[in-house]
């Protein structure tokens, strides 16, 4: 069973590796849900010989807030918002696959000198969820869309989720739900806010009211 | 004893339920009324807590030791504040108060989570819904301004505690015998933590809950923020949440003191702290807008906590008493910003003129307001600054005392500068000319009098919870 945690592992490191690539939207948000689909597969392998219930509740709860509400929520903003692809990206294709491919290096080199203590379910999921946070960054940080941005934070939140299963005994359930449900209810909001801003878009357009540009405000 | 006490998880549970009982269609004015009776009850409970402490609830995971309840305390007092200051201010608003005060009240109730909670997983949890609490109430004018800074909040703030989030999961491995991430475990088994993950985790938590904290080099949000939002929202903002941050670096400092990465810890706020001290000093000289300069005053007041936190001892004492009377010092600061913006639709100092002429008595609180925020002498801000200064000389940092004292002089002339151009010259005419608002006017009359009453005496039970305090952190 301990082969099929690093099957899950690597397939997220891919699909963020393959979200920092598209440009997109919707290719975005449906590539997110399938790596979220795969992270919430994990919990069912942590304890290979007795599935508890405890695994089983974890994995339905994330499956069904991360790979099937978000992406939900995500596409009835970008319905609403009509914006299907990033306009300029900063870094173009190769370049945004080669960055990431210098990331991933970097987050298994550092995950090197790091050592987990107690058993070890998996020696790769140390660099693995390193690496999904540093391409959820490196998507925030090339992107210039607003809906883009919330998806690299959102592929940096799996990547910290796929650490956080490494150490599952130390957080009772109560509080990883409530990690989850935190999470889930950041994108709600992130997705109101978007929606209002496309409304004042929309009834601002052509009007002599004048709209700050992106990051200047008095 | 008899019985399980529920009162904690009562004071958690009292504003969640107003928040979901305002969400029915009543007359705006009864919620107003309600808010302020929710704050009431709250304040009125926190002050039982001062006579006898509740005991644990919930095995241990909501406690509520010295430090949660200073911070409980002044949490309780904005909230206070803030609702009688609201009475008097939607009675010029035309906007509806449903949703704004919902989330006020969910606020009240997440801010009591994270002053009670004993467990670094619950903190983080209580931390973060408390950003997404804030969040619509920055965004009540819902223009372009102020939804450009809603999402800057919220972008900035998540992904800074996503950060801690993994702070928190590395003190999960460092502490990994323990098998939990309650407080006394890890205190008590602080010997045996792994040094190197607990390194690792402490750089992680304080960038993220720094981060939320607004401390000088992830300060990007506050100006936006504080700008856009209301007065009262920012009141509970600089006075309450950040400071719920620093609640969580102070637990931090707890840890740290345990296992002896004090010196480690001490260097990371010392830095962080004089940065957040330089970066508003600079920024402050060129600002036009009384909101956004007062927001810079708050990055540097946040570098004060953090500085007395990371020079121990006395300065540990300095950086709680602070706490009190930095969450003071912004009631009367942003409520009189807030009074004015509202009285002339702009804070601006283009459009803003001559206050003491229109308005004698908001030109006199923003005068008041310079001196309380910029920690001018009678009032309690200059002592606990002062006791910052004397730990940093006493622990023989003399260059750090020197930019310490350079710092709080150039920000003194900056804020005097634009707070001079608002009170004094040729009087602009106020959008809305309306008359002072008793409740407001009392508001913010009561907090000045307040901060200048602890600066010249300060109350025995009061010094007595801060010394328990910094015992807990680890200071004699």
């Amino acid at each position: 069973m301990m082969s099929l945690i690093d099957v899950c592992c690597i397939l997220a490191v891919f699909l963020a590796l393959t979200v920092l690539a598209t440009h997109r939207i919707v290719g975005m948000i449906k590539l997110f849900a399938l790596q979220s689909f795969f992270l919430s597969l994990v919990p069912l392998f942590l304890h290979a010989e007795a599935l508890s219930g405890r695994d089983l509740m974890l994995s339905l709860v994330t499956m069904v807030l991360k790979a099937a509400l978000v992406p939900a929520i995500l596409f009835w903003t970008i319905r609403h918002i009509s914006m299907r692809s990033e306009i300029k990206p900063i870094l173009g294709f190769g370049a945004s696959i080669l960055c990431g491919a210098a990331l991933i290096a970097v987050a298994f080199w550092i995950s090197l000198s790091l050592r987990l203590p107690g058993k070890l379910t998996s020696s790769l999921v140390l660099p693995c969820s390193l690496a999904t946070m540093l391409l959820g960054f490196m998507t925030m940080v090339t992107r210039t869309r607003a809906m883009t941005q919330v998806l690299g934070y959102m592929v940096i939140e799996n990547g910290i989720f796929l650490f956080a299963l490494s150490l599952f005994d130390a957080m009772p359930l109560l509080i990883e739900m409530g990690i989850l449900l935190d999470i889930f209810v950041a994108v709600f909001i992130m997705a109101i806010v978007l929606n209002h801003i496309n409304e004042e878009f929309e009834r601002t357009r052509g009007s002599a009211v004048s709209r700050p540009k992106w990051g200047e405000s008095q | 004893m008899g019985g399980k006490s529920v009162i904690l998880s009562f004071l958690i549970a009292i504003p969640f339920m107003g928040a979901l009982a305002v969400l029915l269609p009543v007359r705006p004015l009864f919620r107003r009324w309600f808010f302020w009776a929710v704050s009431l009850t709250h304040a009125l409970i926190v002050t039982f807590f001062w006579a006898l402490r509740p005991a644990p609830e919930w095995q241990g995971y909501l406690v509520l030791d010295p430090l949660g309840l200073i911070l409980l305390s002044v949490i309780s007092l904005l909230f206070l504040a803030v609702s009688f200051f609201m009475i008097g201010y939607f009675q010029y608003e035309q906007r509806g108060n449903r949703i704004f005060t919902a989330c006020l009240l969910a606020l009240l109730s997440m801010m009591t989570l994270v002053s009670v909670s004993y467990h670094m997983g619950l903190l983080w949890v209580a931390i973060e819904t408390t950003t997404l609490f804030s969040a619509p109430l920055i965004a009540f004018h819902r223009d372009w301004k102020s939804l450009e800074a809603t999402w800057k909040y919220l972008l900035v703030c998540s992904v800074g505690i996503a950060l801690a989030l993994m702070g928190t999961f590395f003190l999960a491995i460092a502490a990994h015998d323990t098998h939990t991430l309650l407080l006394p475990a890890i205190l008590s088994a602080a010997p045996s933590l792994s040094v190197n993950w607990l390194k690792l985790s402490v750089i992680f938590l304080f960038v993220g809950y720094g981060c939320k904290m607004g401390l000088a080099p992830m300060h990007s949000w506050k100006p936006e923020a504080y700008g856009q939002a209301t007065g009262m929202v920012v009141v509970l903002m600089a006075g309450g949440l950040t400071q719920c941050s620093f609640l969580a670096l102070m637990r931090v400092s707890q840890i740290c003191y345990k296992t002896g990465l004090s010196d480690f810890y001490a260097s990371i706020l010392i830095v962080t702290g004089i940065l957040s001290l330089v970066v508003p000093a600079v920024l402050l000289l060129s600002e036009k807008n009384i909101k956004r300069s007062f927001a810079f005053s708050s990055v540097e007041h946040m570098g004060i906590l953090v500085l007395g936190l990371g020079l121990g001892g006395l300065g540990i004492f300095g950086a709680l008493f602070h706490m009190v009377n930095n969450a003071l010092a912004k009631v009367v600061m942003f409520l009189t910003a807030g009074s004015i913006a509202q009285k002339y639709g702009s804070s601006r100092v283009e459009d803003v003129r001559g206050i003491i002429h229109t308005y004698p008595m908001t030109g006199i609180f923003l005068i008041v307001s310079l001196f309380a925020g910029t920690g001018m002498f009678p009032f309690a801000t200059f002592h606990s600054e002062l006791l910052i200064l004397n730990a940093s000389i006493i622990s023989k940092h003399y260059l750090l005392a020197g930019s310490f004292v350079l710092c709080l002089a150039v920000i003194f002339i900056g804020m005097a500068r634009i707070v001079l151009a608002f009170v004094y010259g040729q009087p602009t005419e106020p959008v809305l000319a309306k008359k002072e608002n008793f409740f407001m006017n009392t508001t913010i009359v009561v907090a000045a009098v307040v901060l200048l009453g602890v600066g010249l005496w300060m109350p025995v039970s009061l010094n007595r919870a801060l010394h328990e305090a910094v015992t807990l952190i680890g200071a004699s």
